[in-house]
């Protein structure tokens, strides 16, 4: 089992450059997923590591190896790419005992090993199978039973539920979540989708241009975004602009003040606060002014108008007697939040790295 | 759909069946040194053809001159194709233009070059000469070695693009999945990419093989006057023999030949791997 260690790593093209002095320090069992949109480096990072791409500076070791001028070959990975990859000209039991070919594992021992990986991902049924004959989520299994088989060092994950139907997605990530840590994978993942990386790591990684902006749990980043990008990237954010007028006082550009969390070293910049974090009442003195009301069945969205400045509200459908269902477009309303639901970011700083204290996380 | 179809139909029923029901026919007729032919049905030509010792020696040297320049070819252009399915650059286009510029230059001009590079008077033995290594020319033209690599030369660019089509449609992730399970570049190319791409390997293979087994100008340029191939033989029978019953029989046994050798191979070979 292994380690994972990324040391400065960077990659340029010519001029352009691609991943930019990333750090990262994976424990034994952890699972940690580079989030970010499309471009951001996170695949680039992940193919560093998998031996694909060479870094032009900076160090991969993996287990205390240094592996950063290794072939792929040679790494002791086990990866599950986006698109399966699986052998197409190979029964799905061939597939997954490929890895323990390579490695010279005896026949009978193939034999068991290939057959117990297959029942880890309740395949084992289908074992004479061609991957065409198998839907998108049975090649998934496929795939994750191939990587898993060899036990590889460093476990890597390209997008994993990306090609899978909305209903499927969920399930699927508690099930990888949950044999990762029953078999303690180190695991690095990559995924654009905020939601299956809240879900399923331990630790999140957000990238943008090349460049690590953030490290830290779901709640770290939730909770306390370093900067505007992980506030906007990770959940839906209200981002005021204005400046710190008390301790837990912020006066908006457009002139009205409200209510943030007291925070000595943000004195001014954007007030970052979450739609769910924000109650709307119908009152005829209000502030805000009520836009539109998206009903969701289960939620409301209301989008408001506080001062000129445009905010979203989301919170659970009130019940049918409750006075906000009976809001219409125009209507004067209450918006109210708590201060320590508002958080005042620097504006300077979207591309600023502001590493989160490290916590443990939750196991 | 079929209105779509009917004009190729039409063309090809025109211009390739009717002549070839024609030739069929003549070559079941006799042969006559005063009428041209008598007409006839008679299996004598292919008898005669089969039995004399001289056609059958041409018919074996071009199974072993179309085998061996097939198998070349595909030794050569394998790792060519498979570089340019593989180029994700914008020189791609430009690399897949230049394949094909041979291909403009048709056969007997570019035996003429190899002439004027092989010939005793050619660039090669004048520089030989020149440097003083050599007194006499070497013989580089006029053999079968020259014809081979005329040949080559010539069904190159089918193969490559044949092949670089196959190979491209691969994915890359498969024999990255292949390399990271532990497998070497080799491994990769004989357990993933080779058996991905033998339909196309069988397809570009069958497409060279017959345009090996029909050379032509190559043959009669660059092979010389000892050296016979079956095209050949069958438009000396036409034009210089005038016995055009025997050069029709010749013609159909080429291409008897060469069908029953291609649909073997791509039985043989397409099964192997076909689940």
């Amino acid at each position: 089992m292994g380690t994972l260690l990324l040391d400065g790593v960077s990659k340029r093209y010519g001029e352009a450059v691609a991943v930019d002095r990333v750090d990262l320090d994976i424990r034994q069992g952890e699972l940690v997923a580079l989030l970010g949109p499309s471009g951001c480096g996170k695949t680039t990072t992940l193919r560093m590591v998998a031996g694909f791409i060479e870094p032009t500076a900076g160090r991969v070791v993996i287990g205390g190896r240094d592996v950063t001028r290794l072939p792929p070959y040679a790494r002791d990975t086990g990866m599950v790419f986006q698109s399966y990859a699986l052998f197409p000209h190979m029964s799905v039991a061939d597939n997954v005992g490929f890895g323990l070919e390579m490695r010279k594992v005896a026949r009978a021992e193939r034999d068991r090993r290939v057959a117990e990986a297959l029942r880890l991902v309740r395949l084992d049924a289908l074992a004479d199978r061609l991957p065409r004959q198998l839907s998108g989520g049975q090649q998934q299994r496929v795939a994750l039973a191939r990587a898993l088989v060899v036990s590889p060092a460093v476990f890597l994950l390209d997008e994993p539920l990306s090609n899978l139907d909305a209903k499927l997605r969920a399930e699927v990530g508690l099930e990888i979540r949950e044999l990762q840590k029953r078999l303690g994978l180190t695991t690095l993942m990559v995924t654009h989708d905020q939601d299956e990386a809240l879900a399923m790591a331990d630790r999140l990684v957000v990238m943008e241009h090349g460049r690590v902006l953030q490290v830290g749990t779901a709640e770290d980043l939730y909770e306390r975004p370093a900067n505007t990008f992980v506030a906007g990237f990770v959940g839906r954010c209200n981002l005021l602009p204005g400046a710190r007028e008390g301790a837990d006082v912020f006066r908006l550009t457009s002139g009205a003040a409200v209510p943030c969390a007291p925070d000595a070293a943000a004195p001014g910049g954007l007030l970052a606060i979450r739609p769910e974090r924000i109650e709307v009442a119908p009152d005829p003195a209000g502030a805000g002014r009520l836009r539109a009301m998206t009903y969701l069945g289960g939620r409301t969205e209301y989008h408001l108008d506080l001062a000129g400045e445009a905010i979203v509200a989301v919170s659970p459908t009130p019940l049918p007697d409750d006075p906000r269902r009976r809001l219409n477009a125009g209507d004067p309303v209450r918006i109210t939040w708590i201060p320590d639901a508002a958080r005042v970011i620097p504006t300077a700083d979207a591309a600023s790295v502001t590493p989160t204290p490290e916590k443990s996380p939750a196991r | 759909m079929f209105a779509l179809i009917l004009p190729a139909v039409l063309v090809v029923a025109a211009l390739l069946v009717g002549p070839m029901v024609l030739l069929a026919r003549i070559s079941l007729n006799q042969y006559s040194a005063t009428q041209l032919m008598i007409e006839a049905t008679t299996a004598q030509n292919y008898l005669n053809a089969v039995a004399d010792p001289y056609y059958r020696g041409v018919m074996l040297t071009t199974l072993v001159m179309a085998f061996i320049c097939t198998a070349l070819t595909l030794a050569l252009g394998f790792p060519a194709a498979y570089r340019l399915a593989r180029m994700e650059s914008r020189w791609k286009s430009l690399v897949t233009v230049l394949t094909l510029i041979p291909l403009l230059v048709g056969n007997v001009v570019r035996a003429a070059g190899w002439l004027g590079l092989l010939g005793n008077d050619g660039l090669i033995n004048a520089t030989l000469r020149g440097l003083g290594l050599t007194s006499e020319p070497l013989r580089l033209v006029y053999t079968p070695g020259a014809v081979a690599v005329g040949t080559i030369a010539v069904v190159l660019p089918y193969m490559i693009l044949t092949l670089s089509s196959v190979i491209e449609s691969i994915p890359r992730a498969v024999e990255e999945a292949a390399a990271n399970l532990g497998a070497s570049a080799f491994t990769v190319f004989r357990r993933v990419v080779w058996p991905l791409a033998l339909p196309g390997t069988v397809a570009g293979c069958v497409l060279v093989f017959i345009l090996c087994m029909n050379t032509y100008a190559t043959a009669v340029l660059l092979g010389g006057s000892q050296f016979k191939m079956m095209a050949p033989a069958v438009y000396d029978q036409f034009s210089k023999g005038m016995n055009w019953p025997f050069g029709a029989a010749l013609a159909f046994i080429l291409l008897a030949a060469t069908l029953v050798l291609t649909v073997l191979g791509t039985a043989l070979l397409g099964r192997r791997y076909a689940r």
